[in-house]
């Protein structure tokens, strides 16, 4: 019996569908089973971002709607062997999945995967409550803006009202240096207002927009910090005790000098 | 893609013109020809009973021939698909592959396999909606 991951927000932007491609891909190269939904119909990006947008034939509401088996409609990654997706549908729109056929989806999902992993679309109408109906556990995504926090915020509520206990915390694209110059909230602040534990921490980097663009989660990218974040989540999942990797970069002369003499 | 079913009833040698875009989501589905004097942009979907003819750029999915057509052709003055599906026939371009056609082309079955070739004269391109 697997487990149903959701992966929120409240705000838009902030990399709910780049975190899914990446857990994803980051939990099946440990050797999972896994499966992401994405539950974003009619902005579907899921398909984009794993680069595999020119298989789909089947989609969430084919499976829903019982027009055929969700074996069907389910596409093997390119690169993971026991990879999976579902895709949403795009000429459709939020209302036509209800929440009791979501439930009974991840039911069925959740019987032959070790992992689902729910893509959550923005905001809190339909569409979120659709994708949390049938989830065990959430993974709340935010970044260090204000604006940001406050929805993660009003998320959690909104997820311990629908008795999803305990939600993780994962901070995206946080940047040390404009931290460190006090222009950016550091990750103290956030867990201080949110109070929910922390998953990890990925620091902006610009590999994950290349990494988008070409359908490549950066999870496999050994020299991407973004990607080391997102293996050292995926770790974390899984339920190893994974340290938070430091951020700063050294990349001066003089701390390679200290370096090197052991400073 | 959703509950497309084309009525079978229809003469397929009748044909719209779509005179716009097509953008992501969007969907136009015609028992008969399409011919779109636009762009089909990725996301977006022309299912037809009969031919497609874009007169611009196809980069979403284009189903011709959706009730069982095997006859059935599809063209673009920049034929990029996402996925090209005639009939029952589903292809898509191979992965990692960056093409960009310089001249219109047509896409037809062609001994059991979707083969795409140019769209070399006006007469060929005529028979071919003719059939």
């Amino acid at each position: 019996m697997g487990e149903v991951l959701v992966i929120t927000s409240g705000k838009g932007g902030v990399g709910k569908t780049t975190t899914t491609a990446n857990i994803g891909t980051g939990l099946a190269a440990l050797g999972y089973k896994v499966v992401m939904v994405d539950t974003d119909i009619g902005l579907r990006n899921l398909d984009v971002v794993m680069g595999l947008e020119n298989r789909i034939v089947y989609d969430i509401v084919d499976v829903i709607s019982g027009n055929c088996n969700h074996k069907k409609a389910l596409i093997k990654d390119k690169r993971q062997e026991e990879l999976y997706l579902l895709p949403a549908s795009q000429t459709r729109d939020k209302s036509a999945v209800t929440q009791e056929q979501m439930k009974e989806l991840c039911q069925t999902l959740k019987n032959e995967f070790d992992y689902v992993l729910i893509d959550c679309p923005a905001g809190i109408e339909g569409g979120f409550k659709n994708a949390i109906a049938g989830a065990d556990k959430a993974i709340v995504v935010t970044t260090p803006e204000v604006s940001a926090v406050r929805d993660a915020d009003r998320i959690i509520g909104l997820l311990e009202a629908n008795e999803i206990k305990n939600p993780k915390l994962i901070i995206n694209r946080i940047r040390p240096d404009m931290v460190k110059r006090g222009d950016m909230m550091d990750i103290e602040d956030m867990i201080e207002i949110l109070a929910i534990d922390l998953l990890g921490v990925v620091p902006e980097d610009e590999m994950i927009v290349v990494s988008t663009n070409k359908g490549e989660p950066a999870v496999m990218d050994k020299t991407s910090k973004a990607g080391q974040a997102y293996r050292n989540i995926s770790l974390r999942i899984t339920g190893e005790a994974v340290p938070l990797m430091h951020l700063e970069s050294h990349t001066g002369i003089m701390s390679k000098l200290r370096k090197l003499i052991g400073f | 893609m959703s509950e497309k079913k084309v009525s079978v009833k229809v003469p397929d040698s009748k044909a719209i013109l779509v005179q716009r875009t097509i953008r992501s989501g969007q969907s136009i589905q015609y028992p008969g020809h399409i011919v779109v004097l636009g762009d089909v942009n990725p996301g977006a979907e022309i299912v037809a009973g009969g031919n497609i003819l874009v007169l611009g750029c196809l980069r979403g999915i284009a189903h011709a021939g959706a009730v069982g057509n095997e006859k059935a052709v599809v063209a673009a003055f920049r034929l990029e698909p996402t996925q090209l599906r005639i009939a029952n026939h589903i292809t898509r371009a191979p992965d990692g592959e960056k093409w960009a056609p310089r001249q219109p082309e047509v896409a037809r079955i062609k001994n059991g396999v979707v083969v795409i070739e140019k769209l070399q004269s006006l007469e060929e391109h005529y028979l071919a909606f003719c059939q």
